[in-house]
């Protein structure tokens, strides 16, 4: 069950992680 | 697949499942639905579909254009309120299932619309079936988060809201991604992306109807048991839907939602040329696109960050925070604007944004606590229509306002100022509202059995 948990959170947890570090990104340009 | 496994009774969880496994279920359609927020980012290809580098005669116009997203809005409202006992009663998976095929087959239809270069089949595919897809993907999973944490209400529902904000997060880079992929001599690469993107979220969505359980019905958290006496506004009662939409509870709330939604929606949609045109000179195009992802990130922490705080304060306090300090900060922003202060400026915005999503992701938890859980998710469905309306009157105003103000002489620089505070008089009526509310007549009580 544990297993399945870490794979569950993992797999809409990558893109979600991948999402706001793209926008961090962009967000970027405007202090610069 | 048979088509019992998608039935309800086939989705009652064994005793040692754990509930942390059904947030996930709830963002995997959640982070897909949320794909609408970025549909802009599809708006200047799909105006150059004939011409490639630039629009030719033939392509469709940006206006034209604009309607897919707002009859998507519509249909999720609509969908939601319509669709919602159906929801409640045939459970998660199956909804979940029916949102998928809505939603994957909606750009798989307006894929074919662009072929053929048919904006009636895009409005059709993406618009129509894409929205009921978002409007019932989007209440599938809250009531039964509500059932697996009646201890954390506002946290669940939080989780599973906040995926909609973070949707648009993934999707406007990928989009990017796969339009910059797909690219040709002879194709701006939209067709493709389009085929794309409704296989993947397909099969993403997927993902949730098969992690997605209920709980039996005499489940509660271990360790846990309900408050002998419950908080003021916190019922241990049910109200059906047909008889929720009768008590004032449900207007008021219904009122709540479109003026906080309002308020937020018109400034997130009007966010990069507001900030150019405040700050002018100051501000690039592409800082302005870093100023709305900074906003949307926010309007997706919020939505955790406000619904789990409404665990702790309530949810009428949590909404009194989001009227009174929104009132505050929309009244300080054309001081902020005159001050010439950007980073005061984009600060503003991200708290007033993070409540505009906070207010979503609440009012699952609040209407649970004025209806209780029996009909929680048919009752949200047709709250659900309150963003229909805002989605309409918040762009309207903000657009025809701003716009007046330029045509009576207004530089652009003050043009968003009387917008501001017309959205500080909405939160008012919001706030008028809310402090309004109290705990729903007896009369209003199903008495019936609430298993079924």
């Amino acid at each position: 069950m544990k297993g399945r948990l870490a794979v569950l959170w993992l797999l809409v947890g990558i893109p979600l992680l991948w999402g706001v570090m793209k926008t961090l990104q962009n967000a970027m340009k405007l202090f610069q | 697949m048979t088509a019992s496994f998608l039935d309800r009774e086939n989705t009652v969880a064994p005793p040692e499942f754990n509930r942390f496994l059904v947030p996930p279920a709830a963002l995997a359609v959640h982070l897909c639905i949320g794909q609408a927020y970025a549909f802009s980012t599809f708006n200047l290809p799909l105006t150059k579909l004939i011409g490639i580098s630039a629009s030719a005669p033939g392509d469709w116009d940006l206006k034209q254009v604009g309607w897919i997203f707002s009859i998507a809005i519509v249909f999720l409202g609509s969908s939601a309120a319509v669709f919602g006992r159906w929801v409640e009663r045939v459970g998660p998976r199956r909804s979940m299932f029916a949102s998928a095929l809505c939603f994957g087959g909606g750009f798989l239809v307006s894929a074919v619309g662009i072929h053929l270069h048919q904006l009636w089949i895009i409005y059709l595919g993406y618009g129509v079936l894409g929205g009921c897809g978002l409007g019932i993907g989007y209440i599938s999973p809250v009531s039964t988060l509500i059932k697996w944490f009646p201890d954390r209400p506002g946290m669940a529902t939080g989780m599973a809201i906040m995926g909609f904000g973070g949707g648009a997060l993934i999707a406007a880079p990928l989009s990017v991604l796969l339009m910059a992929h797909f690219k040709t001599a002879t194709s701006n690469g939209v067709l493709e992306t389009f085929v794309t993107m409704g296989v993947i979220y397909f099969m993403f969505m997927m993902i949730g109807v098969y992690a997605v359980r209920v709980p039996a019905p005499d489940w509660k958290p271990a360790g846990w048991t309900a408050p002998a006496r419950p908080k003021q506004l916190v019922t241990s009662a049910n109200v059906a839907v047909d008889m929720a939409w009768r008590t004032p509870q449900f207007w008021l709330l219904w009122v709540v939602l479109c003026m906080n939604v309002t308020a937020g929606i018109g400034v997130l949609g009007q966010a990069s040329p507001m900030i150019q045109e405040i700050f002018t000179g100051r501000v690039t195009p592409a800082a302005a696109a870093g100023f709305v992802g900074l906003i949307s990130l926010f309007n997706m922490i919020g939505r955790f960050f406000w619904a789990s705080t409404s665990d702790y304060i309530g949810r009428r306090n949590t909404y009194m925070i989001f009227f009174l300090l929104g009132i505050l900060l929309y009244s300080t922003v054309p001081t902020l604007g005159h001050l010439g202060s950007i980073p005061l400026f984009v600060a503003a915005f991200c708290i007033i944004l993070s409540m505009y999503g906070g207010g979503f992701a609440t009012i699952p938890a609040y209407l649970r606590d004025m209806f209780g859980t029996y009909q929680v998710g048919a009752i949200h469905g047709r709250l659900l229509t309150a963003w229909s309306v805002a989605g309409v009157l918040g762009p309207v105003l903000v657009n025809y306002i701003r716009q007046f103000q330029i045509d009576s002489g207004v530089a652009k620089a003050q043009a968003y100022s009387i917008t501001m505070y017309i959205m500080c008089g909405l939160l008012l009526i919001g706030f008028l509202c809310n402090f309004a509310m109290r705990a729903v007549n007896e009369k209003y009580f199903y008495r019936g059995s609430t298993q079924s």
